[in-house]
């Protein structure tokens, strides 16, 4: 692919065309480590112009692009490993119309999620898709991943803020999809063909998000409690009471690795002595009475579903609290944990996790599994740990096993094997061959019908 | 020993607070108010005490706005026995409530005032040094070790570059630091205990005290928006900016 270097400099300029081993070592990748980059070039457009020619000599020439956001993905989607050339839109970085009438903003896909946060900020407003990775992720990855995060139960993920996108299509077309409209009934919405299609159907170029007013002050409650079908109980009683932003989920070894790994005390350290099965944790608008609460928590009691609970007095205390959650994922990783990113509905989730915990039981008894997740959109992380003293080796020998038998309860169960990350490279496989069913073969045909050479994200996703 | 503990309540720490349009003061619509960060190490620091059984009660005190009872239950939640509010409209300055908490300091007779060095909203770190002259009981500012011992209390203090350590006589005045401890959650069962617990109301007229301010907030405004960044294009062309633009180096 190299010998097209010519050819992208004509289109985005001699310094915008990277060729060298070093300056590439940062582009091809993702936050997996599975896969060993190896970009042959990496180019940086400056215009949605600039994208469609780049794309319209991918397709003269057959050459395999690979669009390149924030680069956090955690499924391998913007990993370049077979000698692809990426195409990052770090340059398309602008804000490009904000609009008070409709609260909108539009901006080019390479914004930084934080800066589209900052920016609505700035207008008294307030863009509420958040997660741990939003300092480095771009707009146009968001909508590429359909990127859940934290609020999700509030506000719904990427996909509920966008109201307008500009694509380049594998095939070089320019579409303006939904042109920020809130109501536009003309014929099937392509937009959302785009929102969550990793890249494999063309750039996402420039992106109209809705934005919100900001919330009021939040309360951050943990609970404690025996069962994770008491915590779906406190989940229903919650949502009648309260205004709901957040409930995780949180498991006793997620917790002890928590405070194993950081240092931080346990919510109940002053409070019980004896450790619960799994904490909940709430985060909601601060009611104005403050019966609110203690009637709440007095309810959840008498019905035996929680036995103690905790509540945020400070911001501080706030973060520090959602600190518990959000360090579970870091704490495990010296366990070099075998990780499921999967979704089952509410109603199905109890059952699911005791199935689940049969099954592994019995066909891998020498393995600890570890539950936590975002409870509330029936979004669980399922990490299976490495066994003390077992080798990476030994372990990574029965990962396809392991995912399989989770796989298939939660194919079994009405549920997805990838409910946020996404399937990139990582569970392109299993998507395909075992789970997905007749629907894949629609997708090959939109595939098709956008890229029709497959110059976009070749071999991942289906 | 009785310990008396002064919580002020505050806009949240973490808040980020905006000027009025007019200037005439911070807007505090909508903003999540708590208590004083100071205030907070100070009441968990005289729940220690008691636990530790060196304090017999432990009594909170606020000045404020009739909401300011929120602060107070929530110091009684995370395990003060006893709240007396002051209560008061306006912004009161540190004399007056140093004034008042000298004549609740007359009728409770602590064995030690814990108050926070400084609250975050007026940054005045004045009431406790103040109370300390009107009460002519010995005084620890900026503590972040506190030691009972018979009838003296030893405290370290932070102090620009180290630490100092004093040996106080009792009844004595102790402002904390930040380091002092690390504050607990409340708890909804305790939550729910405070709600029983007694919580008087006084005015500062019932303690003989006026609470006039003394000074007139003329102007509130946002610091200075920080310019925009530059970015340079070597080593060299940053020293010389540095050296001749900044005049830093
Ligand atoms: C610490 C951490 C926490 C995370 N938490 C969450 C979470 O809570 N919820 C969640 O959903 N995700 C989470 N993620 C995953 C990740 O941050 C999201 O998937 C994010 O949306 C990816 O954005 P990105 O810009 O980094 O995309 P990249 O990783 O660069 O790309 C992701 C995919 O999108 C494609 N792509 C990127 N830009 C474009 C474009 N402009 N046009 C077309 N295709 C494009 C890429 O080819 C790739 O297939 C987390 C990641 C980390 C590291
Ligand atoms: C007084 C009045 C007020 C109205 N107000 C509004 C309004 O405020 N907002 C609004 O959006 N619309 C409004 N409409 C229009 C209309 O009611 C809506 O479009 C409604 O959704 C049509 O539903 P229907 O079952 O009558 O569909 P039909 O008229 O029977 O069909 C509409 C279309 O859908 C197709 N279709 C119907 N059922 C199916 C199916 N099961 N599967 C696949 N295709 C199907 C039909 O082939 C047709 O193309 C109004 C109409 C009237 C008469």
């Amino acid at each position: 692919m190299k010998q097209f270097a010519e050819q992208f400099k004509a289109i985005v300029g001699d310094k915008n065309v990277i060729t060298s081993k070093a300056e590439m070592a940062p582009y091809g990748i993702d936050r997996t480590t599975l896969w060993q980059p190896n970009p042959s070039l990496v180019v940086r457009p400056d215009s949605i112009e600039q994208v469609q020619q780049i794309v319209l000599l991918a397709n003269q020439h057959n050459i395999p692009l690979v669009p390149s956001g924030g680069r956090t993905g955690l499924s391998g989607g913007a990993v370049a490993k077979d000698g692809e050339v990426v195409v990052t839109l770090e340059r398309m970085k602008r804000i490009l119309h904000y609009s008070a009438p409709d609260q909108t903003v539009t901006c080019e896909a390479g914004v930084i999620t934080q800066h589209l946060q900052q920016f609505a900020e700035q207008q008294g407003l307030f863009y509420p898709v958040d997660f741990a990775s939003s300092g480095s992720s771009h707009i146009g990855g968001n909508v590429a991943t359909n990127a859940g995060g934290i609020r999700v139960l509030r506000y719904g993920g990427t996909r509920e803020q966008v109201l307008g996108l500009k694509v380049v299509t594998g095939n070089g077309d320019i579409l303006d999809l939904n042109r920020g409209l809130v109501k536009n009934n003309c014929g099937p919405d392509l937009r959302h063909l785009f929102i969550g299609s990793e890249g494999i159907l063309g750039f996402i170029c420039e992106v109209t998000v809705r934005l919100q007013p900001p919330p009021p002050p939040q309360s951050v409650m943990v609970v404690s409690a025996r069962a994770i079908t008491d915590l779906l109980e406190v989940f229903q009683c919650s949502r009648k009471t309260v205004t709901l932003s957040a409930f995780e989920f949180i498991a006793q070894q997620a917790m002890d690795a928590v405070t194993a790994h950081t240092g931080q005390h346990s919510p109940f350290k002053n409070t019980s002595t004896t450790p619960a099965p799994c904490y909940g944790l709430l985060e909601f608008d601060t009611p104005n009475k403050a019966n609110t609460i203690t009637d709440f928590f007095a309810q959840c009691q008498q019905q035996g579903w929680i036995d103690d609970a905790v509540i945020s007095q400070s911001e501080r205390q706030s973060k520090e609290l959602w600190q518990l959650r959000e360090n579970v994922s870091e704490s495990l990783s010296p366990h070099k944990p075998l990780k499921h990113d999967v979704a089952v509905r509410m109603e199905k989730l109890p059952e699911f996790i005791a199935r689940m915990e049969v099954k592994l039981a019995e066909e891998f008894p020498q393995l600890q599994s570890v539950w936590f997740g975002h409870l509330g959109d029936g979004n669980i992380h399922l990490n299976v740990l490495k066994p003390e003293g077992w080798s990476e080796q030994r372990f990574g020998e029965l990962a396809t096993e392991v995912s399989g038998l989770v796989y298939r309860l939660v194919w079994e169960m009405g549920g997805s094997i990838s409910a946020e990350h996404g399937v990139g490279l990582l569970k392109q496989r299993i998507l395909g061959r075992q789970v997905a069913g007749t629907e894949v073969k629609h997708w090959l045909a939109a595939r098709n019908s956008f890229d029709a050479h497959s110059v976009m994200n070749r071999g991942k996703v289906i | 020993m009785k310990i008396l503990v002064a919580v002020k309540r505050v806009v949240d720490y973490n808040v980020k607070v905006r000027a009025k349009a007019d200037g005439s003061a911070v807007d505090l619509a909508n903003v999540k108010m708590a208590i004083n960060p100071f205030c907070e190490i100070a009441v968990e620091e005289a729940v220690r005490l008691k636990e530790k059984g060196i304090a017999s009660e432990v009594v909170v005190v606020s000045l404020g706005p009739q909401a300011a009872q929120e602060q107070i239950r929530t110091a009684l939640a995370l395990g003060a026995d006893r709240g007396i509010l002051v209560q008061a409209e306006g912004d009161l300055e540190p004399l007056a409530i140093a004034k008042c908490l000298k004549k609740i300091c007359d009728d409770e007779q602590p064995g030690m005032v814990l108050l926070g060095k400084q609250a975050i909203d007026g940054d005045n770190n004045q009431t406790g040094q103040m109370l300390a002259a009107l009460t002519g009981f010995a005084q620890a500012t900026f503590a972040s070790v506190i030691t009972v011992e018979e009838g003296s209390a030893k405290v370290t203090r932070e102090i620009d570059g180290g630490l100092q350590t004093l040996s106080i006589k009792l009844p004595a005045i102790v402002t904390a630091d930040l380091r002092l401890n690390e504050p607990r959650y409340a708890s909804l069962p305790n939550i729910m205990k405070a709600k029983k617990k007694q919580l008087d109301t006084v005015t500062p007229a019932d303690l003989g005290v006026d609470p006039a301010a003394r000074t007139k907030l003329l102007k509130v405004e946002p610091p200075a928006e920080r310019k925009a960044g530059i970015k340079v294009a070597d080593v060299a062309q940053l020293v010389d900016k540095l050296k001749n633009e900044a005049k830093v180096i």
